[in-house]
């Protein structure tokens, strides 16, 4: 018989400390009681379960046990030095209300310990709960005391108020310090939920920034980029051109900003519009007759900071999507300009245009990942617009002047 | 194919880059001393234009050009001559190109690389054309799905003078488009316009399911075609609806007509 109970408590102890480390448990529970704790467990924050979880940890089984005796002994000493001070109460007596006062607060204190998100939503509840309790035992005694002891009701009345002042009392000192010790819990919730929900954010954006960054540097030397620039290089070298040398200088300079760049998450006007140049100048090599250019920085933005290859990334769309499927090829301007609280950066390109663009899963992707880098740096306060130029297209970032 | 057994083949070379055009041609001359190039397109509508007018036995087309893209042309050219496609794109390419009879180069392109496609190109010119590109259909719809960017979009409206209006005309409306020198003329059930784009550039954005090309200087809207007429053995005419002109389809193109 005893084995069963331990037994069937043993079970029930690790059914509850299973919900605890999964709510999903919850649905497996045994019917009845069990079920409804392990739902009403399962309902808990997870910080609520994981507080549970730490303390049922390190107090479950035999040790809480113990400890509970430990507990016991310790009210009932105390009713046995209130019974030396106060002969006048019987030893019995002064053991069992000690008791009773130790495991209410006992009880009282875990309850605020654990149960604090509800005690202080609820704490008006709380205190009509134990004004009223208290104050029915009151009036219970009194019945009592007037129907089966025979004390007049006269005597019983008159004691009334001052024994209802006492309960009040008695309530108030119960509740204000558990309302305390939930203020006091409920507030290191807060900053514990906020740490974990800003330690999680920050976790999402810095995988967001790494992902954005990888898929930027595969886009970026593209196998087709990089073997028709070296076809190029590789001819013009076999005729003795000069260009061969200067096409050579413009790739390594790009590829070096590149690779710079792709490990930086911001860096200046100045730095981004010399990795865009020697892009383009090796483009026009490549293309010859079919690109133009112009680039034009205010030397008063130079230093504006900026997520790292956005123009770059609209460059080589404006090449991609409107220079090259172009039957005549076409210009592009890029400028930078200072229009009040923003700077707008403005890449124009006199090629094939919007059509293009729709359907374009590549384009997409590029223009994809500069959105989500500007709002990943500015949140709501940078944007790109995209516009019919007639011809061609013309693509606006616009990000604050103030840097965050 | 008449010139397939003549020892001066003559190739066509397409690709848009300059430099890259430049040492294609110059690796070919070395390669193939005895080949005659007879046109160096810029494009995938030079491309196509020049084959029909110079009908090539071997031509060389870069993958990613402006306007038609090499896909597109070689799609078009079909089984009339062999094709070598010229790609900067990676292996997964490489793959496709592998599992069909057409030859491939990576650019840049490197000199042995170029003798060993010459050299195989100069067998298939004795072979029966056909044996070129028996699943070349199949394979081009691959490499289609498999690269992104080469899609070419397509024409609704054109803007045309009419006297002096500029009106916007719907693809779907046009009964036929025929080339007038450096003009297209478009020809419509109640009207006809004179526009100045070349018809080899209209091509890349007309739909070839719904608009045939009949012959070089003729395209027309299949759903206009009223029958197609046999003159003789090689010749066909086709003859529009509602509309008294009869439009010759070209040698190459008699097999559209064929039951």
């Amino acid at each position: 018989m005893l084995r069963r109970l331990v037994q069937w408590h043993r079970e029930w102890e690790d059914e509850v400390h299973g919900v605890l480390v999964d709510p999903g448990h919850a649905a497996v529970a045994q019917s009845g009681m069990r079920r409804r704790l392990a739902a009403k467990l399962a309902a808990l924050t997870p910080i609520e379960r994981r507080q549970l979880r730490e303390f049922s940890d390190a107090h479950r089984g035999p040790r809480g046990y113990w400890l509970l005796a430990k507990l016991l002994m310790l009210f009932s000493a105390g009713g046995v030095v209130w019974h030396l001070f106060v002969p006048a109460m019987g030893w019995a007596f002064a053991i069992g209300v000690a008791n009773a006062v130790g495991i209410t607060l006992l009880v009282g204190t875990l309850d605020a310990w654990f149960n604090y998100r509800k005690i202080v939503r609820d704490w008006r509840k709380f205190l009509r709960q134990m004004v009223g309790f208290w104050g029915v035992m009151v009036l219970v005694d009194a019945a009592f005391k007037v129907a089966v002891k025979g004390v007049p009701a006269r005597v019983v009345f008159a004691a009334l108020p001052s024994h209802l002042g006492w309960v009040l009392a008695v309530a108030l000192l119960i509740w204000v310090p558990q309302l305390a010790v939930s203020l006091l819990r409920y507030r290191q919730y807060q900053v514990l939920a906020e740490q974990l929900q800003r330690e999680a954010e920050n976790e999402r954006l810095a995988r967001e920034l790494a992902e954005s960054q990888l898929r930027l540097l595969r886009a970026q030397i593209e196998p087709h980029f990089l073997f028709n620039t070296l076809g190029a290089v590789q001819q013009l070298a076999q005729h003795g051109d000069p260009r061969a040398a200067t096409l050579t200088g413009d790739l390594i300079d790009f590829l070096r900003s590149s690779m710079r760049d792709i490990r930086s998450e911001q860096v200046g006007l100045a730095a981004e519009f010399g990795l865009v140049e020697s892009y383009l100048k090796v483009m026009q090599v490549r293309l010859g007759t079919r690109l133009r250019f112009e680039l034009r920085l205010p030397p008063a933005l130079e230093q504006v900071r900026i997520p790292s290859m956005i123009v770059l990334t609209l460059v080589e769309n404006a090449i991609k999507h409107g220079i090259e499927p172009a039957l005549r090829g076409g210009g592009i301007d890029v400028s930078a300009e200072a229009l009040g609280s923003v700077v707008r950066i403005r890449v124009q390109d006199g090629g094939v245009g919007m059509s293009i663009l729709s359907g374009a899963g590549e384009g997409g992707t590029g223009l994809d990942n500069v959105r989500h880098r500007l709002r990943l740096t500015y949140g709501d306060g940078a944007g790109l617009a995209l516009r019919d130029g007639d011809p061609g297209l013309i693509a606006d970032v616009t990000i604050p002047r103030q840097q965050p | 194919m008449s010139a397939a057994m003549n020892t001066h083949p003559t190739v066509l070379v397409a690709e848009d880059e300059p430099l890259m055009r430049e040492r294609l041609l110059e690796l070919l001359a070395q390669s193939w001393p005895e080949a005659r190039v007879a046109l160096v397109a810029e494009n995938g509508n030079d491309a196509w234009d020049g084959f029909l007018e110079h009908e090539p036995d071997a031509v060389f087309l870069d993958i990613r050009m402006p306007g038609l893209s090499g896909l597109e042309v070689a799609e078009r050219i079909g089984t009339m001559a062999h094709v070598v496609f010229v790609t900067a794109y990676d292996q997964y390419a490489v793959d496709a190109f592998d599992a069909g009879a057409v030859d491939y180069l990576l650019k840049p392109v490197q000199p042995d690389r170029l003798d060993k496609a010459v050299a195989r190109l100069r067998d298939k010119l004795g072979e029966r054309p056909a044996a070129a590109g028996a699943d070349m259909g199949d394979l081009l719809r691959h490499l289609k799905a498999a690269l992104p960017g080469v899609r070419q979009e397509r024409t609704r409206w054109i803007k045309a003078s009419v006297g002096r209006q500029v009106r916007l005309i719907d693809v779907d409306e046009v009964l036929f488009f025929q080339s007038d020198t450096r003009y297209t003329r478009i020809v419509l059930r109640d009207y006809e316009a004179l526009i100045r784009t070349p018809l080899k550039d209209l091509i890349s954005g007309l739909d070839p399911d719904r608009f045939w090309q009949i012959h070089r200087a003729t395209v027309v809207n299949v759903n206009a075609v009223a029958a197609a007429e046999r003159l003789d053995a090689e010749r066909m005419q086709v003859l529009i609806k509602g509309c008294s002109e009869k439009l010759p389809v070209s040698r190459t193109f008699v097999h559209l007509f064929r039951e």
